[in-house]
């Protein structure tokens, strides 16, 4: 009957000092896969915190199925069958899966008490209908990412939701889990229901939507049908220049010398005895499922986490490192994957977090000399190109890309020899990516050496020299440059 | 619309100045009413005897001020000031009835500070060992009061010990100007120990974020054991301006002393999730309480009365504590 599910029709939202949306004009056709892609505050988020009625706009309006609508809440969005997922669970951990689906609107007899029969009945059959079989009885804190993921699914089912926005659903998920997902949302297709599908990996978007929408700046730029499109040309569309989406070259040389090395190390139930050595001037990949113990691995290496067997050799000198300030001590860095929670102090200023990690040098006989980090910290801004308005600034203000960029620039402030980064471009755009690459080379051709850890298989094949692959907390193998190849690298970490 | 910009511009002035300088204007405010109220307020007597009384809290609020600074509690200063309180008092009494040496009250100042020190320590070794949070002091600290609590009443006997020691020098240390130049002094240490060395970088940051910290090759858990150690030992410092000033000791002396500490502490700024606030919070959050407390008995109000008052200001200061977090996050995601 409608051509559109939804329309949005000449959006704008203004924050304080920015246009987060501009007359945005957007409609989705009944039941395709719509995804929506664009850099860190394009303006995706904002779209969908208003289709879900989590903001209202300024100006103009949405339109479902025909009729134009007003969402003063979550609450009136839900009740237009909008339901998103973000990228943040919203679960109660202690409560068992059928509760979650029906979690405020749990069924009851007359007399008031919850009639849990039916509760368990048609909870099972919406995780049946999504092709899967557990128990609904199960605590959701017991699932897996991606069971987790489908508890949600089948609480927006449950209030009939028509169209489900995926706010970057497969940032935590691995490759197998990802092809489930892929197999949900082929089913929510087929049952004519919409889906829109915000994500940073180009890669998913060409193999699981119909529909690419571009937003830059708080603008459409393009919406095209995804088999007219590629991914050359969305990366211009998103970036608004054509990026050469090579990796950066690399003039200098790996050196003989070995920097570090790991013979047999093993550190509880995650990792088994692997072994390996890094040279001067090398980036060692480090390939892998998240939960293979690849974090674990390098969290031991830096001393955040007791190694139970094995020995570490730094500079051909065996070192017993048993806490983190022992392993800054042997010039050993770590940028771990969790900026927010364990890279940065947020609500601390962008000098405070890059000095902290060598305060001795910003002080005098232990006196911190406020003149001298301020001045340092500016130094590194301008090095790293971090935008911002002043050093002072907090580092929540900042955007993803630079804030990654603060925590590089704390253990370059740290000047250690190896630097080990755990998913170093996870949630950062396009071009703050390509400059945190151009940054890696420019350090191993200083003679640092470089350990990175990335779920981005390209990425890996991109960056590093040579690629150490690991699988439920064995070394499975390692590739030299001329060996690397993507099917090989998966094949390990999968089987 | 034109006018639109600009009035956010001052509103959010407005809101930074109240963010700022709220509890210091509410401060100028009590002052200011009590003494229209009461002109005998802001004599040099009454002044200088509320002072004197605000430096006991003072010095035990320092401290508290450290370990709350790294996210953590400390619930057991109170008993340290009684345990400290009995000790110190006995051992001037024992060893101090020959008269004129100054010698022996250093010796003993020493000393209760060291006791202090270590009891902190301990505090701290416990909740570091098990990597505690802020759920964890709590429970551990209280743990601790109620152990020291029973040592100074077993020391003691359960009895209240009067002074019955000559030297003059500890008789001075609660007297007169002296306390108050003693909680300035201890204030002005600490404060340059937070904010120009270090170490107290260091424990600042680990209150904003203590993984973060961690993972920043930051010693966390000698820090903060260290930190539990220095608020033991203010709490001892404590307990020596206050015995000498009443010239006896209770073995209940600082029964209660760790509640109107933090009280102080939050009441001055300084977040209980840590990495916020400082020396200077404290200094004008005990002057509130305190300044509070002698207005309302100078003006007359009835005892009992006074507490709803005292219980509401630490509510608020609680209440504005979470609204300015908030307002801080509303700017961040602006």
């Amino acid at each position: 009957m409608n051509r559109y599910a939804l329309e949005m029709r000449d959006i704008t939202k203004l924050f304080p000092g920015v246009r987060a949306l501009d007359s945005v004009s957007f409609t989705v056709s009944p039941g395709e896969v719509h995804a929506l892609v664009g850099e860190n505050g394009a303006g995706k988020s904002t779209l969908m915190n208003i289709l879900s009625g989590v903001f209202q706009p300024d100006s103009g309006s949405i339109i479902i199925d025909g009729k134009e609508r007003v969402f003063k809440g979550t609450k009136d969005a839900e009740s237009c069958g909008i339901s998103l997922i973000h990228q943040e669970f919203n679960l109660v951990n202690s409560l068992s899966v059928a509760e979650n689906i029906y979690l405020g609107y749990l069924h009851t007899h007359k007399g008031g008490f919850v009639d849990w029969k039916y509760v368990r009945e048609s909870a099972s059959k919406l995780i049946q209908d999504l092709g899967f079989n557990f128990s609904v009885r199960q605590r959701v804190e017991d699932l897996s990412i991606a069971e987790k993921q489908l508890v949600e699914i089948a609480k927006a089912l449950s209030v009939n939701a028509q169209i489900i926005g995926m706010d970057e659903p497969t940032s935590s998920l691995t490759q197998k889990e990802i092809d489930k997902l892929f197999t949900i949302i082929n089913r929510l297709r087929e049952q004519g229901i919409t889906v829109i599908y915000i994500s940073h990996k180009l890669e998913e978007v060409f193999s699981i939507s119909d529909t690419i929408t571009v937003l830059r700046d708080g603008q459409i730029i393009d919406t095209k049908a995804t088999k007219d499109t590629s991914n050359a040309e969305l990366i211009a569309k998103m970036v608004g220049r054509p990026v050469d989406m090579n990796y950066p070259q690399r003039s200098s040389k790996v050196q003989d010398e070995v920097v570090l090395e790991a013979d047999n190390i093993s550190c509880a139930s995650y990792v088994k005895d692997v072994s390996f050595t890094l040279h001067k001037g090398e980036i060692l990949g480090i390939a892998g499922l998240v939960g293979s113990g690849r974090t674990e691995l390098v969290e031991a290496i830096f001393g955040a986490r007791p190694l139970q067997g094995g020995s570490l050799l730094v500079h051909g000198k065996k070192v017993n490192i048993g806490n983190t300030s022992q392993g800054k001590a042997c010039s050993i860095g770590l940028v771990t994957e969790d900026r927010k929670e364990t890279g940065l102090a947020l609500h601390y200023s962008i000098t405070d977090n890059i000095v902290i990690s060598n305060l001795p040098r910003v002080s005098k006989k232990g006196v911190y000399s406020r003149a001298m980090a301020q001045k340092s910290a500016a130094q590194s801004v301008k090095d790293l190109g971090i935008r911002t308005p002043s050093t002072k600034q907090s580092v929540i203000n900042l955007s993803g890309g630079n804030q990654q960029k603060v925590v590089l620039a704390k253990w370059l402030f740290s000047d250690v020899d190896i630097l080990i980064m755990d998913e170093p471009t996870r949630g950062i755009d396009v071009g703050a990516k390509y400059e945190i690459y151009l940054l890696m080379n420019s350090l191993v051709a200083q003679g640092k050496s470089i350990i990175m850890i990335s779920s981005e298989l390209p990425e890996v094949l991109g960056m590093s020299d040579r690629v150490m692959v690991i699988n439920k907390g064995r070394k499975k193998g390692e590739l030299a440059a001329d060996e690397m190849h993507a099917e090989g690298v998966m094949r390990m970490a999968l089987l | 619309m034109a006018g639109g910009p600009q009035k956010l511009k001052f509103w959010s002035r407005i809101t930074i100045v109240l963010r700022s300088y709220g509890v210091l204007i509410g401060l100028v405010l009590i002052i200011v009413i009590a003494s229209i109220m009461e002109p005998t307020f802001l004599t040099a007597n009454n002044v200088l005897n509320m002072l004197r009384q605000a430096s006991v809290i003072g010095i035990v609020s320092l401290g508290v001020t450290f370990v709350m600074m790294t996210g953590g509690m400390d619930l057991s200063v109170g008993a340290i000031v009684s345990l400290c309180s009995v000790v110190a008092i006995r051992m001037m009494n024992t060893y101090g009835q020959t008269g004129g040496s100054s010698a022996l009250t250093l010796v003993v100042v020493a000393l209760i500070a060291a006791i202090g020190f270590l009891i902190g320590l301990v505090n701290g070794s416990i909740i570091t060992s098990i990597n505690g949070r802020l759920g964890e002091t709590f429970i551990i600290t209280y743990g601790m009061q109620i152990v020291v609590a029973s040592l100074a009443l077993l020391y003691s006997g359960g009895q209240f010990i009067t002074g019955t020691f000559t030297d003059g020098l500890y008789q001075q240390l609660g007297t007169g100007l002296f306390p108050i130049f003693l909680f300035l002094a201890i204030a002005l240490v600490m404060h340059a120990v937070l904010t120009y060395t270090t170490f107290g970088k260091q424990i600042c940051f680990i209150g904003a974020n203590m993984e973060c910290a961690r993972m920043s090759g930051i010693k966390v858990r000698l820090l903060r054991t260290i930190t539990y150690g220095i608020c033991g030992m203010t709490a001892a410092l404590s307990a020596i301006v206050v015995t000498s000033r009443v010239f006896s000791a209770s073995p209940l002396q600082g029964n209660g002393y760790e509640l109107e500490a933090i009280a102080a502490v939050v009441v001055g700024g300084t977040s209980q999730s840590g990495g916020n606030g400082g020396i200077v919070n404290t200094i004008i959050g005990v002057l509130v309480l305190s300044v509070l407390g002698n207005a309302l008995n100078v003006v007359g109000v009835d005892a009992n009365a006074q507490l709803l008052v005292r219980g509401g200001i630490i509510i608020v200061a609680v209440a504005l504590d979470m609204w300015n977090k908030k307002t801080a996050q509303r700017m961040a995601t602006i």
